[in-house]
């Protein structure tokens, strides 16, 4: 079981998790996604259960004894006398701040340890060698327990939800450790929040025809992004990646366009299944992508992008490093000098700045991931400073900037930015990924399309074309839901046979039209990795 | 809460803050314009807004903001 789009998750693992829920009680149903969420995870990273199992029970230990302080606080300040609740506050968030300490050193040095050791020693090395120092350091190598990254930060959330009083903590341990292990979820998120899953996660409803179809639906249009488009344009990603500057600025661009969709679809697609999944059960996790290549800046990609890693940093990074003490005063002290639009964008470029290295770093221990990571931490910062002039100047000429084709203009510049930042990502060094953009830039020429080589990389005239059509069914779904039209209730109106030739339509499409069996690589989930 | 109502109406005059509920959730307050805001509460009601208010549920609204000010308030 390698990815949700697999065979054995689609047609065994998950027809038989729906079976066996069906048939238990209510009571039990929660169970039943517990003992299926940690055979998933031993069917993919077997005895590294245990890392996923520590997380969960310390967690859930720390979880408690935070609450306790809480409630010891409350308890004090009830009776306590005006001018000493102060003094008492301070104490107890004292203690919860230890509590909270251990817990996020608890987690934060596995992960550090499994997934940044290997590159902090090999970038130690590569200094000492510089210096013609040796012997060099061993450097460590770890098998990383699938999903760490995402349940690290779930782990994360919690602890600090639980501190911040923003939720309570689980006084039963199988609710929690199903909220970090369940297994749609798993592999590439989205990242949920305790306090938004908690209730569904333990409801243990009946599975509804309506859950399941539209449970099914999601699967399906998952599956034509990751099946028919990601996995087809595979084996032309990897040659152009591969080769890196072996061919000429035109195919460069191509690269950039192939990865970015690829990218997309993948991850997507991907979210599809899960969503798609969870919904059966009746559970509604929080989406993760809505129609990010309608952004007309860079900061909206990254509010449509990946969006619950997004408001995971924006929550738990970028507002802590802004309201600091020092940051605050920055603010203030600006604010009459500089205007409100410009003096919070000083602490907020510090906060983007931790933000965004960490987001590259989160991403993968490389240096191609922290120079994508500052890459987009530029752009967004560019964009922030040269707002203002750019609305006056816009002004000045009389340039409407909420026009049909300035908008059109916006999303095709933040398409591209986001694309040549996806070269970097994809590429196998920040070298690399700099040429490749650095040929794109100063040698496009059309030459490779025209003589043909384009439809020589991996995949033809035919896949291009099969490709091609799922792209533009793709892009005709987000258009209409970016309208506010909820497609499924749509089709879910039509008659019987109207429906079913659709449904029958979708399934033949990804039956036929699918990168699959010989010849065809289906590409690893991309964020199961990080 | 005349006060709040007129710091907010200075910061995006085209907002109908009395009735609004949605400023976070609705994409109508970001991030940057969040930091703007609480120096700005900060200053005029002499509080300060620690990181673990900056929550959706206390910015949504005016009125959340002025529950989240008075209660601050008290707690000094």
């Amino acid at each position: 079981m390698t990815s949700y789009c697999s065979f054995p998750f689609l047609f065994l693992f998950l027809p038989a998790v729906i079976v066996v829920y069906q048939l238990m009680p209510e009571k039990k149903r929660p169970y039943v996604l517990l003992a299926a969420s940690y055979l998933f995870f031993w069917l993919i990273s077997g005895t590294l259960l245990v890392f996923l199992l520590f997380t969960t029970v310390s967690i859930y230990s720390i979880g408690k004894r935070l609450d306790r302080e809480g409630e010891k606080r409350d308890a004090l300040l009830k009776t306590a006398p005006r001018d000493e609740k102060k003094a008492i506050r301070q104490l107890c968030q004292k203690k919860q701040r230890r509590w909270l300490a251990l817990g996020i050193f608890l987690q934060l040095g596995i992960l550090l340890t499994i997934k940044y050791s290997g590159f902090f020693v090999e970038n130690m090395n590569q200094l000492l060698k510089w210096q013609q120092i040796e012997p060099l350091i061993k450097v460590p190598q770890f098998v990383m327990p699938i999903g760490i990254s995402f349940y690290t930060l779930q782990a994360f959330s919690y602890l600090t939800d639980v501190y911040r009083g923003v939720t309570k903590a689980e006084p039963k341990l199988s609710r929690l450790a199903l909220y970090m292990s369940f297994f749609p979820g798993l592999m590439e998120g989205p990242i949920c929040r305790y306090r938004d899953m908690a209730e569904q996660l333990s409801a243990g409803g009946k599975i509804t025809y309506h859950q399941l179809t539209y449970g099914v639906q999601r699967i399906l249009y998952g599956m034509i992004k990751k099946v028919v488009i990601a996995d087809r344009l595979n084996p032309l990603v990897q040659e152009l990646f591969d080769s890196g500057t072996a061919y000429d600025g035109g195919l460069m661009f191509v690269a950039l366009f192939a990865f970015t969709c690829q990218e997309y679809m993948e991850f997507s697609g991907t979210m599809d299944v899960v969503i798609g999944t969870a919904q059966i059960f009746g559970i509604k996790m929080q989406e993760n992508f809505e129609r990010p290549f309608f952004s007309r800046t860079i900061s909206e990609f990254w509010r449509r992008w990946h969006i619950t890693l997004g408001t995971w940093f924006k929550d738990y990074i970028f507002y802590p490093v802004s309201m600091a003490g020092p940051m605050k005063k920055l603010t203030k002290n600006t604010r009459k000098s500089l205007g409100s639009y410009y003096s919070p964008l000083l602490a907020g470029t510090v906060a983007l700045f931790c933000v965004w290295s960490l987001n590259g770093l989160w991403h993968g221990a490389g240096w191609n991931y922290i120079g994508f990571g500052m890459f987009h931490f530029m752009l967004i910062v560019l964009g922030n400073f040269v707002e203002p002039p750019v609305a006056w100047a816009a002004e000045k000429i009389g340039l409407n900037r909420d026009s049909v084709p300035w908008r059109i203009f916006q999303m095709l510049r933040t398409a591209f930015l986001v694309g040549m930042g996806e070269v970097i990502f994809r590429a196998s060094s920040l070298h690399q990924g700099v040429q490749m953009l650095k040929t794109m830039l100063t040698s496009f020429t059309l030459g490779s399309v025209k003589n043909g080589t384009l439809f020589t990389l991996g995949i033809d005239r035919h896949d291009f074309l099969i490709t091609g059509v799922a792209l533009f069914l793709v892009l005709a779904v987000s258009i209409l839901q970016e309208r506010g039209i909820k497609i499924r209730d749509y089709i879910a109106g039509r008659k019987t046979p109207v429906r079913w030739m659709i449904y029958y339509s979708a399934v033949l499409f990804v039956v036929v039209f699918g990168a699959y069996g010989n010849g065809y690589l289906p590409i690893d989930p991309i964020y199961a990795g990080f | 809460m005349e006060e709040l109502m007129d710091i907010l109406q200075e910061f995006e005059p085209g907002v109908d803050f009395e009735h609004c509920t949605d400023l976070i959730d609705g994409k109508i307050l970001n991030s940057l314009e969040i930091l703007s805001l609480v120096a700005e509460i900060e200053d005029v009601f002499d509080i300060t807004i620690p990181t673990v208010e900056i929550v959706p549920d206390n910015f949504n609204s005016a009125q959340a903001m002025w529950n989240m000010i008075c209660r601050l308030q008290e707690e000094e």
